[in-house]
C-alpha cells in the first residue's frame, strides 16, 4: 500500500484539457485539475456526464493531451518520451470503456481481440501469444471455448469480461474503468465488479474509476474525487465523503442517489437541485456550482473558490466548506463499517 | 380486488416470426389500484417493457398475440379493436419512455405536440388547447412554458425533454401512467427532479402509475408495491417495505442483495450467478432454477403464484426459506 514518501503512479498538475468549438470559442472540458493516484489503490471519480470525468481519465493515461498543466507517470513526463517510447509506455496505462459492443470489432473472435494488444506489441511468438490470451480468457471466468466465438454470440456481460481480459495481456499497471458496468444489469455487475476487485489483488492493479453510479463508486473506491464542470470540487478518502461531505454539491448527489431501503430507514432529506449543470463554453463567474447551489451567496458570483486541504486529506473547493460539513449529513446503509 | 384500477389477468405475451411462435410473457397477473404506484422490476429481458406496451395495446398486430385481461375501470383493453383503442390511448392510459429523444417527434414544436394530443381526445379549440399544453408544461416544472411551447424537441436538454414527454402524457389527465425506466438516460440530480415531478402529479392528479425500472432504489422512494418478474413471469409481488426487508422469493432477493450501495464496502458482492434464459433455452419448472441456490428436485415442477399473507411469491420454498433483503445481516436479525 502507500507510503508516504512513494512516487505517485499518477500526478495530475494544474491539468487543462480544452477543445475549440464553433465561434473561435474554446471548451474547457478539464479545467486546473491536480490530483494524485496512488500505487495498488482505487480511485474513483465521480460526475455528472459534461463534468469532465472522461476526458480527465483519457488525459491522465496519455489519450488527450494537456492544453495546460503535466501529467507525470512515476514522476515523469511521458510527453518527453520519443514517439516510439510512448508508444511502448503506454502499454502499462489501459482503459476499459462503457459499451463493449463499440469497444469489440464484431468481425474478430473473442481469441483474436484479446490477443490483438500482444499481436501489437509483437514481442513474443504467435503460439505463446495466444497461450498468454487463452489464460487471461479463463481468468476472467469465460468458458475457453468462447475464444473462437465472436462479440454477437456473447452477452454484455461476458463481453465486458473480454475487454477486461485484453487490456491485462499486456500485465499493464494501471486500468482507467470509464463506465465499465454501467451499461450492465445489475447481478451482472456485481460480478464485474467482484472480478475487477480479484484481479486487483491478484495482479497488484491500480484503477481510475470513472462513474455517474455513487454506489458503485462508493462500493470500489479508497479515495473519490467529484468532479463539476470541468474541475475536482472535492477530493478525499471514501468514509471522509460519504460521512462529512465538505461541498454543497457532493452532498446533493449523495442525496439524490435512490437507496433501496424500506422508509422508515430512510432518514435524509433530499435535496433536489434546480436547473442543469451549465454550458462549460461560458461557465459560470466565481463557483461554477453557485447558479444551482443551495447555499449560493454574492461572494460565490465574484471569487472561485480556493482548492484547498479545509481538513486532513480532506480537499475541498468551496468557500463554505466547513458550514457545509457541520450540517447533518445523509447516511448510507453500507458505507463506513 | 374488485376496487383496482387496473386488473391485468394471465397475460401472455406471443411473438411471431414466420412460421415460429415464441411466449415471451407467461400468464401475468397483477393490480393496481387508483392512485397506486407501482414499480416493476427485473432484469433486462425479463418482460417489463413488452408487458407495459401490451397494456398500451403498442405491440405490433401482426407480429404478436396477446392472451389474458387487462381491465382498466372494468372494461377489458386485451379484447378492444384498434380503433377503441386508440380512442383510450394517451386518454386514459398513457407511457413515457427511456428516450424521450426517440420518443417525441422532431419537426414538430413540444408545444404542439401537447395540443394535438389533447385535440385527438377533447373537443378544445387550438387557443384553448394552447392554453392548455402551456398549463401542462407550467405544471412538469418547465421555465418560461410560454417560449418552450414553440421549442422543438432537439432545443431542450435531457431533463427537459423528459418533462415535455410527462406534459403530452398527462394533458388529458390519464387515470394510469406507464413510466417505462423514464430516468435511466437521465444524470442523477435530474434524476431527482423528475421522480419528483412525477411523485408530485401523482398525488395532485390522483394518478395511478406503473414505474417500470431496473432502479430498486428508485422504486424504494416512490413506489408503494413492488411486482418482480423473472423469464416473463412474476415472481414476486408485495408492499415495498415487506419486499425490502424480507424478500420471498430467492430472486428479488438476489438482486437486492447485488447492489453495491447495500453491502459492506470492498466486500465481495453476492452476485446471481449466470444470467436470464432466453426464449429457447428457457428451463422447465422454476425458470430460476439454474441461477438459484435455494434448488430442490421439488423446483423441477412447473410454479404458481401464490398468496403468501401479504403479496404473491412464485416459490415453492418460499415457506421454509429466509432470505436476505436489503438489511445488512446484523441489521435485519
Amino acid at each position: 500500500m502507500r507510503t508516504a514518501t512513494a512516487v505517485p503512479i499518477i500526478t495530475a498538475h494544474e491539468v487543462g484539457i480544452h477543445f475549440p468549438v464553433a465561434g473561435g470559442r474554446t471548451l474547457r472540458a478539464v479545467d486546473g485539475v491536480s490530483l494524485e493516484v496512488h500505487r495498488g489503490e482505487t480511485f474513483g471519480v465521480i460526475g455528472e456526464s459534461g463534468s469532465g470525468k472522461t476526458t480527465l481519465g483519457r488525459a491522465l493515461v496519455c489519450l488527450e493531451r494537456p492544453a495546460a498543466g503535466r501529467v507525470l507517470h512515476d514522476g515523469d513526463d511521458p510527453y518527453r518520451l520519443s514517439a516510439a517510447a510512448l508508444r511502448r509506455h503506454r502499454r502499462d496505462f489501459q482503459v476499459v470503456f462503457q459499451d463493449p459492443n463499440a469497444a469489440l470489432d464484431p468481425r474478430m473472435t473473442i481469441l483474436r481481440s484479446v490477443r490483438e494488444p500482444l499481436d501489437v506489441a509483437g514481442e513474443l511468438p504467435r503460439a505463446e501469444r495466444t497461450r498468454l490470451a487463452l489464460e487471461m480468457i479463463e481468468r476472467v471466468g469465460l468458458n475457453p471455448e468462447f475464444a473462437d466465438r465472436y462479440p454477437h454470440e456473447l452477452s454484455g456481460g461476458q463481453k465486458q469480461r473480454v475487454c477486461i481480459a485484453r487490456v491485462l495481456t499486456l500485465r499493464p499497471a494501471l486500468i482507467v474503468c470509464d463506465e465499465a458496468v454501467a451499461a450492465l444489469d445489475v447481478s451482472i455487475q456485481a460480478d464485474i465488479l467482484n472480478l475487477l476487485a480479484d484481479l486487483q489483488r491478484e495482479f497488484g492493479l491500480t484503477y481510475v474509476f470513472i462513474t455517474h453510479n455513487l454506489g458503485v463508486v462508493a462500493h470500489i473506491s479508497d479515495r473519490i474525487a467529484v468532479m463539476y464542470l470541468g474541475k475536482i470540487v472535492e477530493l478525499a478518502a471514501t468514509e471522509l465523503i460519504e460521512a462529512r461531505p465538505l461541498h454543497p454539491y457532493t452532498r446533493a448527489l449523495l442525496s439524490a442517489e435512490p437507496v433501496a431501503l424500506p422508509s422508515h430507514m430512510r432518514s435524509h432529506q433530499r435535496i433536489v437541485l434546480h436547473g442543469e449543470l451549465p454550458s462549460p463554453v461560458s461557465p459560470p463567474s466565481g463557483c461554477r456550482f453557485r447558479t444551482r447551489c443551495p447555499m449560493a451567496v454574492t461572494r460565490c458570483m465574484q471569487d472561485v473558490p480556493a482548492w484547498r486541504e479545509v481538513e486532513p486529506e480532506h480537499f475541498c473547493a468551496c468557500h463554505f466548506a466547513e458550514d457545509v460539513g457541520d450540517a447533518i449529513v445523509p447516511q448510507r446503509p453500507g458505507g463506513t463499517p | 380486488m374488485t376496487d383496482a384500477l387496473l386488473d391485468v389477468r394471465d397475460l401472455s405475451i406471443h411473438f411471431r416470426s414466420g412460421a415460429r411462435e415464441v411466449q415471451v410473457t407467461r400468464k401475468v397477473s397483477f393490480t393496481i389500484a387508483p392512485g397506486e404506484v407501482v414499480g416493476l422490476v427485473g432484469e433486462s429481458g425479463c418482460g417489463k417493457t413488452v408487458t407495459g406496451l401490451a397494456l398500451m395495446g403498442l405491440l405490433p398486430r401482426g407480429r404478436s398475440r396477446v392472451t389474458g385481461n387487462i381491465f382498466l375501470g372494468g372494461e377489458d383493453f386485451a379484447a378492444m379493436s384498434p380503433r377503441q383503442m386508440r380512442r383510450v390511448r394517451g386518454r386514459r392510459i398513457s407511457m413515457i419512455f427511456q428516450e424521450p429523444m426517440s420518443a417525441l417527434d422532431p419537426v414538430f414544436t413540444i408545444g404542439e405536440q401537447i395540443s394535438e394530443t389533447l385535440r385527438a381526445h377533447r373537443d378544445v379549440s387550438v387557443g384553448e388547447a394552447r392554453a392548455r399544453a402551456i398549463e401542462a408544461l407550467t405544471q412538469v416544472g418547465i421555465p418560461e412554458p410560454e417560449l418552450r411551447y414553440d421549442a422543438y424537441p432537439h432545443q431542450l436538454s435531457g431533463g427537459m425533454r423528459q418533462r415535455a414527454m410527462i406534459a403530452i402524457a398527462l394533458v388529458c389527465e390519464p387515470q394510469l401512467l406507464i413510466a417505462d425506466e423514464p430516468t435511466t438516460a437521465l444524470d442523477v440530480t435530474v434524476q431527482a427532479q423528475i421522480v419528483e415531478v412525477l411523485g408530485g402529479l401523482c398525488a395532485r392528479l390522483g394518478m395511478a402509475m406503473l414505474f417500470i425500472t431496473h432502479d430498486l432504489g428508485l422504486v424504494a422512494e416512490t413506489c408503494s408495491r413492488l411486482v418482480t418478474m423473472y423469464a416473463g413471469e412474476v415472481v414476486e409481488e408485495g408492499h415495498i417495505d415487506d419486499v425490502l426487508v424480507r424478500p420471498r422469493h430467492p430472486y428479488s432477493s438476489g438482486l437486492l442483495r447485488s447492489l453495491p450501495a447495500l453491502a459492506q464496502r470492498k466486500a465481495t458482492l453476492p452476485a446471481i450467478p449466470g444470467r436470464v434464459p432466453t426464449v429457447a433455452e428457457m428451463p422447465a419448472g422454476c425458470r430460476f432454477r439454474p441461477r438459484c441456490a435455494h434448488a430442490r428436485s421439488v423446483c423441477e415442477d412447473p410454479q404458481s403464484l401464490v398468496d403468501s399473507g401479504n403479496g404473491h411469491v412464485r416459490c415453492c420454498r418460499q415457506e421454509e426459506l429466509v432470505l436476505p433483503g436489503a438489511l445488512r445481516g446484523e441489521v435485519a436479525a
